[in-house]
């Protein structure tokens, strides 16, 4: 799968405290950069080799991200199975937030990043002329780490992209007309709602502002936001980072069940988490690099790395 | 610690002591309350209160005050009162008092008992290094209460001796004519002693040190702000008393008893006549009013609006939204807040020179209009910009996520956002522009007092042309009066007193409420606007 990764044999080196090993070359063929605490090793192809049925939904090869003279991301290649859950893991500043943005091409929004390499949405490469960014965005929706619902109704947050895309027409000429689909909004904003499991909490004030409900309600609401533009991938930043105990169970409860009909990439800090919810697992380390991805279980249980396993049973990072 | 000051957690009671302090703390309060007053000529300072005069009065509270804060400090000192004094008052009090009885010295060594510069210099000095020993090297409780409390005695028993009495004048003997006299100068250093002493006890109610510097800059604060919201409700007061008795003259109701209108084509007949605010000014009217000033402002402020608003937020949403952050939107930036800042009456001189001979070459509202509506330009560029600014970057955010074009998110996220930010600004520039007098002296000003026909009737003016561009307004190209301009060449002028304007004193006052009335009303109305905006923001 991944054809940049000219591993040599494994130099399992010593425990270091440097903070960068130049001497020894990434498998990324970049100079490799560990924290403190971090066993120097050199990071082999086949351990971000992960074989799946059918086809991927999102296939990522040789990204590269640099944000002025930072180099971010470091030949990333992974493919993600449809409906399923993806957790990304990592410690801060590795690199997991940028892949994620990557995705639905919200880095284009920042000036210094550049980006190279190549993404496919169902085999279409979206780093390339002539992408609607509007298609891109309906079909990858995204979920951002705190809760950010636009200061209207309930009822128009969850309609908002619908109407701006003129998929649902609303207001007064449309009335006028007699095109008004505000039944077909009082349907999506009921279903939306069921899928992000808040339309019990909320179905009787679907006119506040939704800067009243509180924290976890809101992410739920966001989620509910992005669910209404009919999306194939949901794209998560830490979404329950910012949440209490209970708020977070239920946006992971949520989360397992987006995964029948969606195809959810998560970035999380929290370990315990990512084993909970997710199917496959990335681990991105000092650097921006991937070091090691496959199934969930083997990743936590039995991983491949040494770096990776000093990173899950929480010797750094 | 070392040098730590013990102090106990729970303190005794010192239900007494305290009572004696915030009386002296309310005994400040009602000695600066009455030199206000005082100032403001509510009262002379002649006047008898209580059997003694105003400077009697104001002298041997002043004794009292000072005696109670130095008695309390002594007491405090000597153990008789329980407190948590520091070890000094410190250095800003100490050059505070320093200062203070340098002045004083110096005044009462060259005023009162006539020594030369050198004579008045040293006492000065004296003085001055003697109010700092006392205030920095003594405890906190003598420090702070000493040098407060004499020079409030001082202050006290100068006016009780009369040496500082109502005929009282003090000659600068300059050049020019320039002297102090009595009914200024007494008000002012008794405001200025009470609120010094008033300090002083306020600290001591506070039990010194920490609480004490707390409680003390409260009340300072507190009897600061009180008076600035005093002088603006004098201000607003004023005007309405003296403007009401001109504003009512021949007030009547009834039906049949106004003028009659044209609304949209229907003509119908007020219940209600108001002369001065419904006529203009004629030989023939009962009682003259300015009817065409009122109409005139209403309209040159929509007309500013309408013309600034659109280009200011449209100005705004380019540089925030669309240039990119660079050398560019700060020559921008710099541009408008230096337009802000240029005098009205250059404004003027533009409209004059350059939007007069290209609008029929005559002043006109339009050209009013539109010289406010530049005026207005740069406030409206300068709010919106900082209102979109501070909308956080997350809305603009998740709504790229969803796939929302940039117009659209600025037109249904970012501006209502920012909204309650614009009409802020919307206000500010209203504020200004209603009453600019120059600005409306130069391009618009028609007759100074014009009679009740002259008033503009911009909606009515509208006529449909055969030729290109097919409509026409002759209204809004004819010179007109507004209200800040008739009010200047009534008071400067005396404009009026030929035109059957029977008391032009009472007609000054009451153009001046009506103005203050307009200009509040605008001010109301965008107040209501930004609360209706910012209601539907939040969750309340």
């Amino acid at each position: 799968m991944t054809e940049t990764t000219q591993s040599t044999d494994a130099e399992q080196a010593a425990e270091s405290t440097q903070t960068t090993g130049i001497d020894i070359e990434g498998g990324t063929g970049q100079p490799l950069e560990v924290t403190s605490g971090e066993t120097r090793e050199q990071t082999r192809d086949e351990w971000v080799e992960y074989e799946f049925d059918g086809a991927a939904k999102l296939a990522v090869e040789d990204l590269d991200v640099y944000y002025g003279d930072d180099h971010a991301l470091k030949s990333v290649s992974m493919e993600i199975p449809e409906n399923s859950v993806t957790a990304l893991i990592g410690p801060s500043g590795c690199g997991k937030s940028t892949f994620l943005r990557c995705l639905n091409r919200m880095n284009d929004r920042i000036k210094a990043a550049r980006i190279d390499g190549s993404v496919a949405l169902e085999g279409e490469e979206i780093y390339q002329d002539g992408v609607n960014l509007v298609e891109l965005r309906k079909r990858v929706g995204m979920v951002f780490q705190s809760p950010n619902p636009f200061p209207k109704s309930i009822r128009d947050n969850i309609s908002y992209g619908p109407r701006k895309h003129g998929d649902l027409e609303t207001g007064f000429l449309a009335g006028l007309l007699g095109r008004s689909d505000d039944d077909a909004v009082d349907d999506l904003v009921e279903r939306s709602l069921r899928q992000a499991a808040l339309w019990d909490e909320v179905q009787d004030r679907l006119d506040d502002n939704a800067l009243g409900l509180s924290g976890g309600q809101q992410q739920r609401l966001c989620i509910a936001r992005a669910l209404a533009t009919d999306p194939e991938v949901l794209l998560m930043d830490e979404p329950a980072s910012a949440l209490d105990p209970i708020a977070t169970s239920k946006i992971e409860d949520l989360v397992h069940e987006l995964a029948e009909d969606y195809t959810v990439v998560i970035v999380t800090h929290n370990m315990q988490q990512a084993a909970r919810i997710s199917d496959q697992t990335a681990v991105f380390l000092t650097g921006g690099e991937l070091v090691e991805y496959g199934e969930t279980e083997q990743v936590f249980e039995d991983p491949e790395s040494q770096r990776v396993e000093d990173y899950i049973s929480g010797k750094f990072g | 610690m070392a040098g730590a000051v013990e102090s106990s957690l729970v303190n005794e009671d010192t239900s007494g002591t305290e009572t004696i302090a915030a009386s002296a703390v309310g005994l400040a309060a009602v000695l600066f309350a009455l030199s206000l007053a005082a100032l403001f000529e509510f009262v002379a300072i002649t006047d008898p209160i209580a059997g003694v005069s105003m400077v009697v009065l104001l002298g041997a509270l002043l004794v009292v005050l000072g005696a109670a804060v130095v008695a309390f400090g002594v007491g405090s000192r000597l153990g008789y009162v329980a407190t948590q004094p520091r070890p000094s008052a410190g250095l800003v009090a100490s050059v505070a008092f320093a200062g203070l009885w340098f002045v004083v010295g110096g005044l009462v060594a060259s005023q009162t008992l006539g020594l030369g510069t050198v004579g008045w210099g040293a006492t000065a000095l004296v003085t001055g290094g003697v109010a700092f020993a006392a205030t920095a090297l003594p405890r906190e409780d003598i420090g702070s209460t000493l040098p407060a409390g004499s020079l409030a005695i001082l202050t006290g028993v100068i006016f009780l001796a009369g040496i500082i009495g109502p005929s009282w004048v003090w000659d600068l003997g300059w050049e020019q004519q320039a002297s102090f006299n009595a009914e200024f100068a007494i008000p002012v250093v008794t405001a200025f002693c009470s609120l010094l002493a008033g300090w002083a006890s306020a600290k001591a109610y506070g039990g010194f040190g920490a609480r004490g510097r707390h409680v003390g800059a409260y009340v300072l604060v507190y009897l600061n702000a009180l008076s600035i919201i005093a002088v603006l409700f004098l201000l607003v007061a004023f005007t309405v008393l003296k403007g009401l008795p001109g504003l009512f003259n021949g007030l009547a109701f009834g039906p049949g008893a106004g003028p009659e209108t044209t609304l949209f084509g229907v003509t119908f007949t007020l219940p209600v006549s108001w002369p001065f605010v419904m006529n203009g000014v004629a030989l023939l009217n009962d009682i003259n009013g300015v009817l065409p000033a009122i109409v005139g402002t209403i309209w040159l402020v929509i007309g500013a609006v309408v013309f600034a608003v659109p280009l200011g937020v449209g100005a705004a949403v380019f540089i925030t939204e669309y240039a990119e952050r660079g050398r560019f939107t700060q020559v921008v930036e710099v541009a408008t807040n230096g337009l802000w800042s240029t005098p009205s009456i250059v404004f003027g001189l533009f409209g004059l020179a350059f939007l007069v001979p290209r609008l029929g070459n005559g002043k006109s509202l339009l050209a009013g209009m539109l010289t406010l509506g530049f005026m207005l330009l740069p406030l409206v560029v300068i709010t919106s910009r900082e209102a979109m600014l501070a909308v956080p970057d997350e809305y603009r955010d998740a709504s790229a996520a969803l796939g929302v074009s940039k117009w659209q998110t600025v037109r249904s996220i970012v501006l209502p956002a920012a909204l309650p930010g614009i009409v802020t600004g919307i206000i500010l520039g209203v504020g200004r522009i209603a009453g600019e007098t120059a600005p409306i002296l130069l391009t618009m000003s028609g007759s100074v007092a014009p009679p009740g026909s002259q008033t503009v009737d911009v909606i009515g003016g509208f006529e449909f042309t055969t030729a290109p561009p097919f409509v026409d307004n002759p209204e809004l190209l004819q010179a007109t009066s507004a209200l800040p301009y008739q009010l200047y060449s009534l008071i400067t002028a005396g404009v009026g007193q030929s035109s059957n304007i029977a008391n032009i004193d009472e007609f000054r006052w009451a153009t001046a409420l009506i103005l203050l009335v307009v200009v509040l009303s605008f001010y109301a109305v965008g107040i209501a606007t930004r609360y209706y905006f910012r209601r539907k923001l939040q969750h309340e």
